[in-house]
């Protein structure tokens, strides 16, 4: 006999279950991101939220979204976020936030954000917009078709904002003509 | 004392093993059998109704096993060759020269204290080995060894073993921070530094062979690289190869590149707190990792399983055992006893000083060798994936041979050196492939609109 379409005794589907574990697992992780103490751990449970993210969008058919995600956020974004952590942190040194004066201010910015949210939540027809069924994974062809035909604009603005930040970048990192003298 | 504690009592080791292991075969055989006979119609309705997930769980499983004889290949491949190059012998004490060594390696690694230092961070120390076995393990699934022949042929693979393959990093960091050592740190931050400087031309380098296959597929790449030797990629983007390679060298850590644990500057890096089979699972997946660099290179640009030669005949040998009938059985016995006496009598007639039984081992020796080879000839004939697998594997432990020849060879490069070679020249060099092979494309391509 082939596998019940849905789970059994609970009654919901096997991509719905595999969403709502998933959602659960960024939730989680998100959340002990923001609430964990030690601030490697704090980046190794970003890595889980965006794997879980990537997971999710399988589940919704978008495996090249996935795939991007996994190798950009996780495989270089989060690896240099950690390696920056343990370029400047030690592990010897206090978990104590010692310069944490903002509680105010990221209280209210949290409560506006949330109000907003809540709204925006509240007031959306989410039956109508979710993508029911899930489409053939019909590889590269599709997703380039869309991207660089209707969204070229949007992929091009994009790519110059990135542009853009990489050459600020480079211009914060430049060392001043002086000091480079010196050291060399 | 009873008769049975007296058996027991004498008994050796491996005797009381068998002793309990033999019941406990039997009956849980029985039972087994009684089952599968009750609920075997139901087990195979269940498999054959959900025959994609059974698949691929096969599959997951398969390749999860086969990682392990592999890394144990590539070990014992390693300590062999590099002691020819070195002009030592290399391990020849345990099988036939040494060819067990690793395996008995493997063992003792198991055996080994598995020792936790105090001030480590404890999950994140535990979990680090089984994060970078896990990123190894997760990317042999699209290697297509064959076309009948890889076990998930997914749509993205490439992008999926790029994805997959640099997680492996985040597992050496994870080792290095928690370890709390200075010099497992040190080794955490080379590797990641060296991982996201050598992702982006290894990404980029293949991106010329995606414009001209139209496709991110595995099996697909390897197709189109079918036909003659100068269908390979390597041929057709000799740039996008060398660049390739240099970045899959320092991708699997390998020398030249093996900053990441370079024993005279930080003794062992991320795995310096390690041991016993949490630091065998580093071992492991370094191992793996070779041959994983090793397939995807021969998949992407040595034509995969395609053969250098295509045959202008295909021979096509068609036996039908069936119809021999009751002389099969009789054949199978019979066949081997005069093969042996046929293929002994020349070597017995040649000379009177060899005796017989030197010329009786000398013929089994021969007719094994002659059956075999007949055996293979008619496998390859018959089953293509046997084929494509051989050429296949024929590439990779090429590959491999010039990795493990490498590391006897070459000194270790600078970690500066590394970085600067990677941004100042392989980053411009892959770009320089990708314009220049669009730029083709499109000239030869627009021609026909």
């Amino acid at each position: 006999m082939p596998l019940p379409p849905t789970i059994p005794f609970i009654g919901i589907t096997w991509a719905d279950a595999l969403f709502l574990l998933l959602g659960g697992v960024v939730l989680g992780s998100a959340t002990l991101v923001v609430l964990g103490r030690d601030i490697i751990r704090n980046g190794l449970m970003l890595i889980l939220t965006l794997g879980a993210l990537a997971g999710i969008y399988v589940v919704l058919g978008a495996s090249i979204v996935a795939g991007a995600q996994v190798l950009v956020y996780i495989g270089a974004i989060s690896v240099l976020i950690l390696f920056a952590i343990m370029l400047t942190q030690s592990k010897s040194a206090s978990a104590q936030l010692n310069f944490q004066t903002q509680a105010l201010p990221a209280a209210l910015a949290s409560a506006l954000i949330g109000i907003l949210l809540a709204v925006a939540l509240g007031a959306t027809q989410w039956g109508s917009t979710v993508y029911n069924d899930t489409p053939d994974p019909a590889g590269t062809a599709t997703a380039a078709a869309v991207l660089f035909g209707p969204w070229l604009l949007a992929f091009e603005v994009a790519s110059v904002l990135i542009l853009a930040a990489v050459i600020g970048g480079i211009y914060l990192a430049m060392k001043p003509a002086e000091s480079e003298e010196i050291e060399a | 004392m009873s008769g049975a504690a007296l058996v027991w009592a004498r008994l050796t080791p491996a005797g009381r093993i068998l002793a309990v292991l033999l019941p406990v075969l039997a009956v849980g055989g029985a039972l087994t059998t009684a089952l599968l006979i009750v609920f075997g119609g139901a087990i195979a309705a269940t498999i054959g109704a959900n025959l994609p997930i059974v698949r691929f769980l096969a599959a997951s499983v398969i390749t999860f096993l086969i990682t392990v004889p592999t890394a144990f290949l590539l070990i014992y491949m390693e300590m062999k060759i590099i002691a020819l190059m070195n002009l030592r012998i290399g391990p020849d004490r345990i099988g036939p020269a040494g060819a067990v060594m690793s395996i008995v390696h493997g063992l003792k690694v198991l055996m080994k204290e598995d020792y936790t230092p105090p001030s480590v961070d404890v999950p994140v120390f535990t979990l680090a080995p089984v994060v970078v076995y896990l990123a190894s393990f997760m990317t042999v699934m699209v290697i297509p060894f064959a076309p009948e022949l890889t076990s998930v042929g997914l749509e993205l693979g490439l992008l999926y073993f790029f994805a997959i393959g640099g997680l492996g990093v985040v597992g050496l960091m994870m080792a290095g921070w928690s370890s709390f050592n200075k010099y497992s740190l040190l080794g955490g931050i080379r590797a990641a530094a060296q991982a996201i400087s050598y992702e982006i031309p290894l990404t980029l380098s293949v991106v010329g062979i995606v414009i001209l296959t139209g496709t991110l597929s595995l099996p697909k790449i390897v197709a189109a690289q079918s036909g003659s030797l100068l269908d390979w990629f390597i041929f057709r983007q000799p740039l996008a190869a060398i660049i390739f390679f240099i970045a899959i060298t320092a991708e699997a850590n390998r020398t030249p590149f093996d900053n990441t644990e370079a024993d005279q500057e930080i003794v062992a890096g991320f795995a310096t707190e390690y041991s016993g089979m949490r630091f065998g699972f580093f071992f492991f997946a370094e191992y793996v990792n070779v041959f994983i660099v090793s397939a995807l290179f021969s998949a992407v640009f040595l034509g995969g399983s395609n053969a250098p030669l295509v045959l202008p005949f295909h021979p096509e040998i068609i036996i039908n055992l069936g119809s021999l009938g009751i002389m099969l059985p009789i054949l199978a016995g019979i066949a081997p006893v005069i093969g042996t006496l046929v293929c002994a009598a020349p070597i017995w007639f040649a000379s009177s000083r060899i005796k017989t039984w030197q010329a009786l081992v000398a013929g089994f020796l021969i007719f094994g060798g002659l059956s075999t080879a007949a055996i293979g000839f008619w496998a390859w004939a018959m089953i293509p994936a046997l084929g494509n697998l051989i050429w296949f594997l024929i590439k990779t432990f090429s590959l491999v041979f010039v990795f493990v020849w490498m590391r006897g060879t070459l000194p270790r490069a600078r970690i500066d050196q590394l970085m600067g070679f990677a941004w100042k020249w392989l980053l411009p060099a892959s770009l320089l492939n990708i314009f220049a092979t669009a730029l083709a494309v499109l000239l030869t391509t627009s021609g026909g609109n």
